[in-house]
């Protein structure tokens, strides 16, 4: 009788125990999720596509998508879990502010300096964002998250999660990996519009060398970028504000240790945090809709979009632009802020049709300055709609 | 005496920071506003006691949450300290752009939003600072105009309409609304959000692209336009001070003459020249830890490592 006791304990124990495990709650959503996080790890170690953001995401999404018994205080959504936790980074919108700071610290932004007209292929490149924003409107989505979605084609993770952080927090997961899936695509987007609407003689135009910027231009440059631009549009401030702060800490030439640290371990630390939450947040339940198939199809949309921009803007910037200071359109790619990656396209491109022609350097320029243009765009886009 | 004064420059400084920080917490009290009053109610709201009792409405017009315990409330403009708000209750602290109910029904011992005074009789309201004597906010009480159960309040909550720097305009600020609203917006709780209402205007977002590409482009702009002009006058002044530094000297290179490329070039040469030589970068000397093989070496030599004593010059 006892016997029988203790086994029938057993049993129920063993029951509710097996209630717990991922077996009994899997769905074919988590499943497909985590073969989604599998192909994620793959391209970044087979394909060393992007590996710093898609090994953290695509590990995330596996993490965030294993089966849960909901009240475990475990899953990303749950109040208090350790994850939860982790999450407020990206809910609350601290973590891409730290990133821009740790870009500012990386970034040199001489090449745009020294011609400063490449600035304004950066700005050209925004209108994929604005030309997606259209597009999600009348595909049917509220403004807000029209404006979130439209954000994908800056090319530019941390403010993609920052804008739809505020605008979106729904749509946050399938933006953020959306956006960053096609930065880790730009080798495989952009080369083949850029043929498309260049001609050879275009291809082959050799830029003038950049001239070697003073010091004291540095020292000026996030100074009088940040207040220019932040008197302009205040509400991308935290961007603004931080990528030109850690510019300064960089150029200002005393604060070594400050600017190692925030190009160093800081912004490692914040992209594995942000990588791995944003992947947990794609939870096969709250990922698995068709809006997120929508956000895919219209950021590869905004992607086309900014890229054509910004090569066409430059060919009808070249109609007012002597001979000898005429600008590749090649490098129209980069004013998306996919940095490096669109500037190492342009040379990559250029260099097919002339073994001579290096546009890495020229190409920074606008690529630098879409990072300003895409902080800039998220401000308005903030202003405006939340 | 230095030492003193020093120190007492230090506290003075210190007194000055904690006058300082002081005057921020009496700067969040004055984002209060009295938003909305009730005077007479018989058919409107009840408290949790089941009465109807006059009401008045505080509005934080801050983003950020204000601690309203210590402040007071009045109706008397000669005893400004009537009725204090008392301190350590949770409920007093205000979060940003939220209101703050009070019952004016002279019960106070029914717990903190609980005034003791009642708004029949009162000509005016006063929201006085933790201080006693700062005056926030006041108002003063039409009852001409108030009927029962209407309520007098801002027509956007804590907005004042100025009509010049130092009059309040009263009439486009506070007015009957059209219904009773405690402890919610007085205009646009309704209202929807600015998304919605660009969309309305704006459906395919052509506005929006045309308006926000011309901001970027105006940021960028500018910032093209100053960097263009620094640019040129750094030039001009390197140019002057290369010239001036070689007058005799029969060409100048300077530094805006040689592009970065060059620099680049070169020390990309420099590079592979030391890497595939496995070069020291100091030339000369070799530090080792090794034995050196000639008899004599400066590093080795006494007369190099001794030291002169200091002594006193006279």
């Amino acid at each position: 009788m006892e016997n029988k006791g203790v086994f029938s304990l057993l049993t129920d124990n063993l029951e509710t125990f097996l209630q717990y495990t991922g077996f009994a709650n899997a769905t074919p959503g988590h499943i497909l999720m985590i073969l989604i996080g599998l192909l994620f790890i793959y391209l970044a170690i087979k394909k060393d596509w992007e590996p710093l953001l898609l090994i953290p995401i695509g590990f995330g999404i596996i993490i965030g998508n294993i089966p849960l018994f909901p009240g475990l205080s475990v899953g990303v959504y749950e109040e208090g879990s350790v994850l939860n936790i982790l999450y407020q980074g990206v809910q609350k919108g601290f973590y891409p502010p730290l990133i821009f700071l740790g870009i500012g610290a990386m970034t040199d932004f001489s090449a745009l300096i020294s011609n400063p007209k490449l600035m304004l292929i950066g700005a050209a490149a925004q209108f994929g964002i604005f030309g997606a924003y259209g597009i999600a409107l009348a595909a049917g989505f509220a403004p807000a998250e029209a404006g979130a979605i439209g954000i994908i084609g800056g090319a530019d993770g941390p403010t993609a999660i920052f804008l739809s952080s505020r605008l979106a927090p729904d749509l946050m997961g399938a933006i953020a990996v959306s956006a960053y899936s096609y930065m880790a695509l730009v080798p495989v987007i952009q080369p083949p519009i850029m043929r498309l609407l260049t001609t050879k003689q275009e291809r082959l135009i050799k830029m003038k060398a950049p001239r070697a910027v003073s010091q004291t231009e540095k020292k000026l440059f996030p100074i009088i970028g940040f207040l220019l631009t932040a008197f302009i549009v205040p509400s991308g401030l935290p961007l603004l504000g931080m990528l030109f702060f850690g510019n300064l800490l960089k150029e200002s030439g005393v604060t070594r240790r400050l600017a190692e640290t925030a190009r160093g371990p800081l912004i490692d630390i914040v992209t594995i945090l942000i990588g791995v939450t944003v992947g947990c947040s794609t939870q096969a339940d709250k990922f698995l809709q068709m809006k997120s198939v929508y956000i895919f199809m219209l950021g590869a949309g905004s992607f086309v979009i900014a890229t054509s921009a910004g090569v066409l803007f430059v060919k009808a910037f070249n109609m007012f632009l002597k001979e000898g200071n005429k600008i590749n359109p090649l490098i129209g790619n980069s004013g998306v802020s996919a940095v490096p990656d669109s500037a190492r396209v342009s040379n990559n491109v250029g260099l097919e049709y002339d073994k001579t022609n290096y546009l890495l350097m020229h190409a920074m320029g606008p690529n630098v300055a879409g990072v300003i243009g895409s902080a800039v765009a998220a401000g308005i886009l903030l202003g405006f709609l939340s | 005496m230095k030492k003193m004064m020093k120190k007492g420059l230090l506290i003075l400084l210190l007194l000055i920071f904690v006058a300082s920080v002081q005057d921020l917490g009496a700067q969040n009290m004055s984002d209060m506003r009295i938003n909305e009053i009730l005077v007479t109610n018989t058919d409107d709201f009840e408290d949790d006691f089941g009465n109807k009792s006059g009401w008045i409405e505080l509005f934080n017009t801050s983003y950020g949450t204000v601690d309203i315990g210590g402040c007071y409330i009045t109706n008397d403009p000669e005893n400004l300290t009537k009725y204090m708000i008392p301190r350590g209750d949770v409920l007093t602290k205000i979060k940003p752009r939220q209101h703050s109910l009070f019952w004016a029904d002279s019960k106070p011992h029914r717990g903190t939003f609980h005034l003791n005074f009642n708004l029949d009789e009162s000509k005016e309201l006063l929201f006085v600072s933790s201080d006693g004597r700062t005056i926030v906010d006041r108002i003063e009480i039409p009852h001409s105009i108030i009927t029962e159960n209407v309520s007098y309040g801002r027509f956007k909550d804590g907005v004042s309409v100025m009509a010049d720097k130092k009059t309040l305009d009263i009439t486009n600020t506070w007015g009957i609304l059209e219904r009773t609203s405690p402890s919610t917006n007085n205009f646009g709780a309704d209202k929807e959000p600015p998304g919605m209402l660009f969309m309305k205007i704006d459906p395919y977002g052509i506005i929006m692209a045309f308006t926000a590409m011309s901001v970027v482009f105006l940021s960028l702009i500018i910032l093209y336009l100053v960097f263009k002009n620094i640019g040129k006058y750094n030039i001009k002044i390197s140019r002057k001070k290369a010239e001036k530094a070689a007058a005799g000297s029969k060409h100048i290179v300077t530094e805006e003459e040689t592009s970065a490329e060059v620099f680049a070039a070169i020390s990309m040469a420099l590079h592979s020249f030391y890497e595939d030589n496995d070069a020291h970068d100091v030339e000369n000397t070799i530090l080792t830890i090794q034995k050196v093989t000639r008899n004599y070496s400066p590093w080795s030599s006494k007369i190099y490592t001794l030291r002169e004593r200091p002594f006193k010059s006279r």
